[in-house]
């Protein structure tokens, strides 16, 4: 939809499919280039698509800006946190490796185990609403700034491009040269790329299992670790055909978080718009009764999604600036203030007032600091070992003259990030005789053991209801407070009823 | 691609543009197709493939084969644990971790006779006698250290057996070795039989 001449356009963004945005669009200009129409971004169709269906290969135009140098030191910034995280430690553990096959997470010093798996709720969904409340106040922040398609297309691929195949129109034109001429070149540009993919596939892996291992496995036959080289394989050439050929795609059509937006929207969400009413009816610099807008097209050449902004908030937008900056170089060389296209509101556009606080940021605020707390909550309150007394599977209890004998199994888990050394005393009184088979123990961090626990009480001292006490001490280093936890559980022995 | 070409149908004032699917995205449906004939005939039709529950079966016989393989690859064996329980340095490292009060001897008193230091009757059998619970084969011994015995329903046995195997083989095999070499001495004093111990010849 038009910000210009716009009547009562719901707003949210538009599939590519059409909602009744055409009614308010401006009308479509022809272009002839010679005989050839030359095709223009409309809300209509998928600029990327050609009508009949083939890919048309977007090359977006160099732009300078404030923008893009945010852009250039954050993607630098990611990439940089990206490789090296792997390589970090924390207190001799990895910073943060979720070892699946032996289900040991570590988390900047802490250590989970399957058990502790629940959290990962609390994670996604806290995730999950930080995106909330990003795309209710600025739309596809995440998007433009932060997500690894952006961060190692735009930081990354698109640059090497440049460098070996030159500027937008010289790889247009190695696209339609013939294969003779363009095989060097282009053999080059996909062998590094190839290389790039590898790279970020093996520093993903590195997140999955100890960098050590990831590194004796490269250095060795493929046949030792025949999973992760497989994984490999199939993440690289999945990144690699990603990056050098389905691009904007994935963010238009495949990324479900894209699709969300619309729904997430409202007239006072800040995203990247044309300012109609400054910028229409457009023409040239010097003529009567212009607007702003010059229609130089430099916005349009330079998204990487293939849009006119000047169209409305579409789709495809990933929110990435570049014609922000792109317009501001015009505006600046015509001596006009900047901002024709800018960050604002719907609201803004219209009519120059924005809103931040509305009921569904609070909303989404809210929901987010609720799971905040409750995560809060449960990492405070998390047991740092397991102490689960059990009675011994399949058993009752079994009179030995006048005594009762009740078996159990204490299951002990380390959590704690290393070894430590566990007591197990009985902290029930007299009547209960306890025998415990090792009742000091040491354990590597996350080892867990089984001890087998026998309970005697006469039959004269049983009464329904009475409990086995275990006071379970994990001894921690550095006169730190030692860790006590208490296990029990319910004796059994022949009672009579009274009625 | 001209806004006229639309489905015809309109909700909410919401209508559809006929715009020509992406090529790579009929492809994808395209290679689907092409790809269910050769699943429908690879399993259904000639039967070449395995069915989840066949190839379930098939996983099971392959694991259960490579877990024979590794117990006749087993360097553990009845003959090595005999020689062992044979020979009395090895036998008397035995003992010796057997005593420590907070191993075997708990249970199974200092002498493995099922009697306490205190001279009461100890949680576990005479090891001394010709009373068995789970079997006095070198193999059962070392099973029975290695892993622990838990209660059995059937036989109504109490089980409470620590499983020893994270003390490392070398303890096992030479607490095995010297509850072997105890076998049938018949230490004075020694606890009575379980009513569900089994005499052995």
């Amino acid at each position: 939809m038009s910000q210009g001449d716009s009547n009562t356009q719901p707003t949210g963004a538009e599939g590519p499919g059409g909602v009744s945005g055409a009614a308010g669009a401006v009308p479509k200009p022809v272009v002839q280039k010679g005989k050839q129409v030359v095709r223009r971004p409309d809300v209509d169709t998928l600029f990327s698509i050609n009508p009949d269906g083939s890919r048309n290969a977007i090359h977006p135009a160099d732009v300078h800006g404030r923008f893009q140098r945010r852009k250039n030191v954050l993607f630098a910034v990611l990439i940089a946190i990206y490789l090296v995280m792997p390589w970090l430690r924390v207190g001799g553990r990895p910073a943060l490796l979720i070892d699946i096959e032996a289900r040991h997470f570590y988390v900047f010093g802490q250590t989970f185990n399957a058990q502790d798996f629940w959290f990962a709720f609390f994670f996604v969904t806290g995730l999950g609403f930080t995106l909330f409340v990003v795309a209710a106040l600025f739309g596809r922040m995440w998007c433009g700034y932060a997500c690894p398609q952006t961060v190692f297309l735009e930081g990354v691929f698109r640059r090497i491009e440049r460098w070996i195949e030159g500027p937008p129109a010289a790889r247009a034109k190695l696209d339609k040269a013939p294969f003779s001429q363009k095989a060097l070149r282009r053999g080059t540009k996909l062998l590094v790329f190839a290389a790039i993919s590898a790279v970020i596939t093996h520093s993903f892996l590195g997140y999955f299992m100890p960098v050590e291992v990831l590194v004796e496995a490269v250095t060795s036959s493929p046949g030792k670790h025949p999973t992760a080289f497989t994984f490999m394989l199939v993440a690289t050439g999945i990144l690699f055909v990603n990056f050098t050929w389905f691009r904007e795609q994935l963010c238009i059509v495949v990324c479900p978080y894209g699709r969300l937006q619309g729904a997430l929207y409202d007239q006072d969400t800040i995203l990247v718009g044309y300012d109609g009413k400054r910028g229409e009816p457009r023409g040239p610099a010097g003529k009567q009764g212009a607007g702003d807008c010059v229609d130089c097209f430099r916005c349009v050449t330079v998204c990487p999604t293939g849009i006119d902004i000047r169209n409305g908030t579409q789709l495809e937008c990933v929110g990435c600036a570049n014609c922000i900056d792109a317009c501001d170089d015009v505006m600046a060389k015509l001596g006009r203030p900047q901002g024709l296209v800018r960050y604002d509101s719907q609201r803004g556009f219209e009519t120059g007032t924005r809103r931040f606080v509305r009921g569904r940021v609070f909303l989404y605020v809210v929901l987010l600091c609720l799971g905040l707390v409750a995560v809060t909550l449960a990492l405070t309150r998390r047991r740092p070992f397991e102490a689960l007394l059990v009675r011994a599977g399949g058993s009752a209890y079994a009179l030995e003259g006048e005594r009762i004998h009740n078996t159990f199994d204490l299951q002990l888990i380390n959590k704690r990030p290393g070894p430590r050394r566990f007591t197990v005393k009985s902290s029930t009184g007299e009547a209960i005789e306890v025998v415990i088979a090792t009742g000091e123990l040491d354990l590597g961090s996350l080892e867990d053991r089984r001890i087998a626990v026998h309970a005697f009480v006469s039959k004269a001292a049983f009464k329904a209801g009475l409990r086995l006490e275990l006071t379970v001490t994990c001894d921690e280093p550095d006169g730190a407070e030692d860790l006590v936890r208490i296990a029990s559980a319910p004796l059994l022995g022949p009672t009579s009823i009274r009625h | 691609m001209s806004a006229e070409s639309t489905r015809g149908h309109s909700y909410d004032g919401i209508e559809e543009f006929d715009n020509r699917l992406p090529n790579w995205w009929l492809w994808t449906f395209y290679l689907a197709c092409i790809f269910s004939v050769g699943y429908w005939i690879h399993y259904h039709t000639v039967g070449t493939g395995d069915h989840p529950i066949e190839s379930y079966v098939l996983e099971q016989k392959a694991a259960a084969e490579r877990m024979a393989v590794q117990a006749a690859n087993n360097p553990i064996t009845e003959e090595m644990l005999l020689k062992l329980s044979k020979e009395p340095g090895f036998v008397a490292e035995g003992k010796k971790l057997f005593e420590e009060q907070t191993k075997c001897a708990l249970c199974h008193g200092p002498m493995g006779h099922g009697t306490t230091a205190m001279n009461t009757p100890g949680i576990g059998p005479n090891l001394t006698d010709d009373h068995w619970i789970y079997g006095s084969k070198p193999m059962d011994v070392y099973t029975t250290i290695l892993k622990g015995r838990t209660p059995d329903l059937v036989r109504k046995t109490m089980g409470g057996m620590q499983a020893w195997d994270s003390f490392g083989t070398d303890f096992v095999l030479k607490t095995t070795a010297y509850v072997l070499s105890i076998k049938n001495t018949n230490v004075a004093g020694g606890k009575a039989p379980e009513s569900y111990a089994v005499k052995e010849p």
